[in-house]
């Protein structure tokens, strides 16, 4: 009887070792690369209905990645730029913020770029009541040895007008 | 019976082991990737790529692609030579500072017959653009322009640049994903330029 519980907790040990594997190569499945490296923070902004009102959109870069800013300083790289579809909400202006001048090293040429956490202002005017904006964010994402290919990020913003 | 505790004992320590293992390994790669500082730190290079897409060893996958004139340019047109392929895009900064090393190495080489191919991997962007990225990074080898099937025959990842480091014999001897600095580079130059 003793024998025969052993070998089944052998056996359980057994499969709960290769349990334990396959989930270490799904985490693997999961690998930086194919994330979007970028995030919106905010998901609903309030404001005045009816008036042009400022709100700020927080967005973050993952630890480790940069994004070139709105005004990258080479006309070939991919600017960080926001867009919403048309709607009950019109978007009167947008105001980037600055970047960050980061250089790779052997290179003089500085790249101008967001990391971390950074905002982007919106001047809106909403109709009383409840909205949703919807539009993408065009950003093109590298670490300091490797880049990533353009990326479009779909993007949803509530607008609570009251 | 204490054969067997020994043994599960046993099973449960290597598991463990097995387990940290593989948390040191995923907390450095994660130093690695996420723990550098980019304004400051030394390029380092993602590294080798994962055993199912790693070419090493194995015959450079064969192709004809045309260069910014539009002429055919064959990997099989340089039989004998050593070659490293790069494959770059406009948009990634890591490339672009490799670049003007792939070519002081071309002449550095020269002797030893080394050639230089960068492979274009950008998307939507004219070929005018591409030809002044390259222009402004001061290279005179050969660009040429990706076909469907390059992409998947050298098992390319999302990520660039991806270098291809290929011997006399056509064989690649190395491949590395990411930049690195330039030493390492002109030390992987040398091994298919022996």
């Amino acid at each position: 009887m003793r024998l025969q519980f052993g070998l089944a907790l052998l056996a359980a040990m057994v499969a709960a070792s290769w349990v334990s594997h396959a989930q270490d190569i799904r985490l693997n499945d999961d690998s930086p690369v194919k994330k979007p490296h970028l995030v919106l923070l905010t998901d609903g902004v309030s404001v005045k209905p009816g008036t042009e009102q400022v709100v700020e959109l927080r967005f973050r870069v993952d630890p480790g990645y940069h994004i070139n800013s709105h005004s990258p300083m080479d006309d070939l790289l991919i600017p960080t730029t926001l867009k919403f579809v048309p709607g009950a909400v019109k978007v009167e202006g947008t105001e980037y913020p600055q970047g960050e001048i980061i250089k790779l090293t052997g290179n003089g040429e500085g790249l101008d770029v967001y990391q971390g956490e950074f905002k982007v202002q919106m001047r809106l005017v909403a109709p009383r009541g409840f909205s949703t904006m919807t539009g993408t964010v065009r950003y093109q994402a590298c670490d300091n040895s490797a880049c990533f290919p353009p990326k479009t990020l779909a993007v949803r913003v509530a607008v609570t007008a009251k | 019976m204490f054969v067997l505790l020994a043994m599960l004992a046993a099973g449960v320590i290597n598991h463990r082991r097995r387990q940290a293992a593989m948390q040191q390994s995923q907390v450095e790669l994660l130093k690695t990737r996420n723990g550098m500082d980019a304004a400051s730190s030394a390029m380092t290079a993602l590294g080798s790529p994962d055993p199912e897409s790693d070419l090493r060893g194995k015959p450079a996958p064969a192709f004809t692609l045309v260069d910014l004139s539009g002429k055919k340019v064959s990997l099989a047109d340089y039989k004998g030579k050593p070659v490293v392929i790069d494959f770059w895009a406009t948009y990634c900064a890591p490339c672009k500072l490799e670049m003007p090393w792939f070519e002081e190495f071309t002449a550095k080489y020269k002797s030893q017959g080394l050639v230089v191919l960068g492979i274009d991997q950008d998307d939507a962007v004219s070929k005018d653009a591409i030809a002044q990225a390259a222009k402004r990074t001061g290279v005179t080898y050969p660009i040429l322009m990706p076909d469907k099937t390059i992409s998947g025959n050298y098992k390319l990842g999302d990520y660039l640049p991806q270098t291809f480091f290929v011997d006399k014999n056509g064989m690649i001897v190395e491949e590395v994903i990411g930049g690195r600095a330039k030493d390492e580079i002109e030390a992987d130059v040398k091994k298919i330029s022996e």
